[in-house]
């Protein structure tokens, strides 16, 4: 079996392009793109952490699948607000590029 | 250890594309290739059940949105110039350093993983009876909470979809409803503008 540490190395890595991700894109969906990157490298450290732990018995070991079940379903929430947000936006603007959206900007 | 090094090759060369294709449709089948090529992961860390859901959930339905919303808004590559240039060096850097830090912690507080039998024993495979069991016993509370959230997303998205509201829009007629000019997304064109103020005017 592969140990922990490697998949808590790919884990960074994908969070870690995740996070280039959303400081250099400039389209919106983008963003959301990589911020769904970044979600995925989390839950594969917690599936992995899940193993990891699985000497202090069936419920500790699960925990970690089950944190991955909840992060799954906020995700999916977030993706249904944050598209509608978007087509919301492009109603507008006729842009989702986010240098042009700042008005928020004191 | 070999199907490890595929996997990770597969899910970077997809992480690395979701940050550098120009266009967001491949960016987004970059991201499909990425997350099923997790779901295999998924599989080898004994969570048989979060594979399923993966495929099904991620893959099938939250990246099928996405691809809906990116052929309807018709997002084309990013063009503009860059206004802050050492942003994209430095983005880099930071995720570089990160990485850094993550894997030395990672490999310096090593633990042995325990013996096959005891992982099998203690995740059965990742079933969804064994996983069902911790979300409704310690995680019930979770699992309310995210019913209510998955409400409001519901309830937040059709409210922001919605048309703009009556009084913003200029009174039309019930013979009018559904008539073929509905402006695409509430995109309206400068002609349509003229002939509604032209419409309004008696």
């Amino acid at each position: 079996m592969v140990p922990t540490e490697y998949y808590v190395g790919l884990s960074a890595i994908l969070f870690a392009l995740g996070s280039v991700g959303v400081l250099t894109r400039r389209s919106a969906i983008m963003l959301f793109l990589s911020v769904e990157l970044m979600l995925n490298a989390a839950n594969l450290a917690m599936v992995a952490f899940a193993r990891g732990w699985a000497a202090s018995g069936s419920k500790t070991a699960l925990d970690g699948q089950t944190a991955v079940f909840i992060v799954l379903a906020i995700a999916a929430a977030e993706v249904a607000v944050g598209l509608g947000i978007l087509v919301a936006i492009f109603r507008n603007r006729v842009s989702t590029n986010v240098d042009e959206l700042a008005e928020v900007r004191g | 250890m070999v199907g490890f090094i595929i996997l990770a090759v597969i899910l970077v060369a997809g992480g690395v594309g979701v940050v550098l294709l120009r266009q967001p449709v491949h960016a987004a089948l970059s991201l499909v290739a990425t997350l099923l090529a997790l779901a295999v992961t998924y599989v080898t860390l004994q969570a048989h059940f979060l594979a399923a859901i993966q495929v099904i959930v991620y893959a099938g339905a939250i990246l099928v949105l996405f691809l809906f919303v990116i052929m309807l808004l018709n997002v084309g590559g990013e063009t503009s110039v860059d206004r802050v240039t050492w942003l994209k060096p430095a983005a880099w850097i930071a995720g570089g350093i990160t990485v850094a830090g993550v894997v030395a912690i990672a490999f310096l507080s090593r633990t042995p993983l325990p013996e096959a039998a005891v992982v099998n024993a203690a995740l059965g495979g990742g079933n969804a009876d064994r996983i069902g069991e911790v979300l409704f016993s310690d995680y019930l509370l979770a699992f309310q909470l995210v019913g209510v959230l998955l409400m409001t997303g519901v309830v937040a998205a059709v409210s922001l979809v919605q048309r703009a509201a009556p009084e913003t829009r200029p009174q039309r007629g019930p013979a009018a409803r559904g008539a073929p000019h509905e402006p695409f997304l509430g995109v309206r064109h400068p002609e349509e503008h003229a002939g509604d103020v032209a419409h309004g005017s008696h």
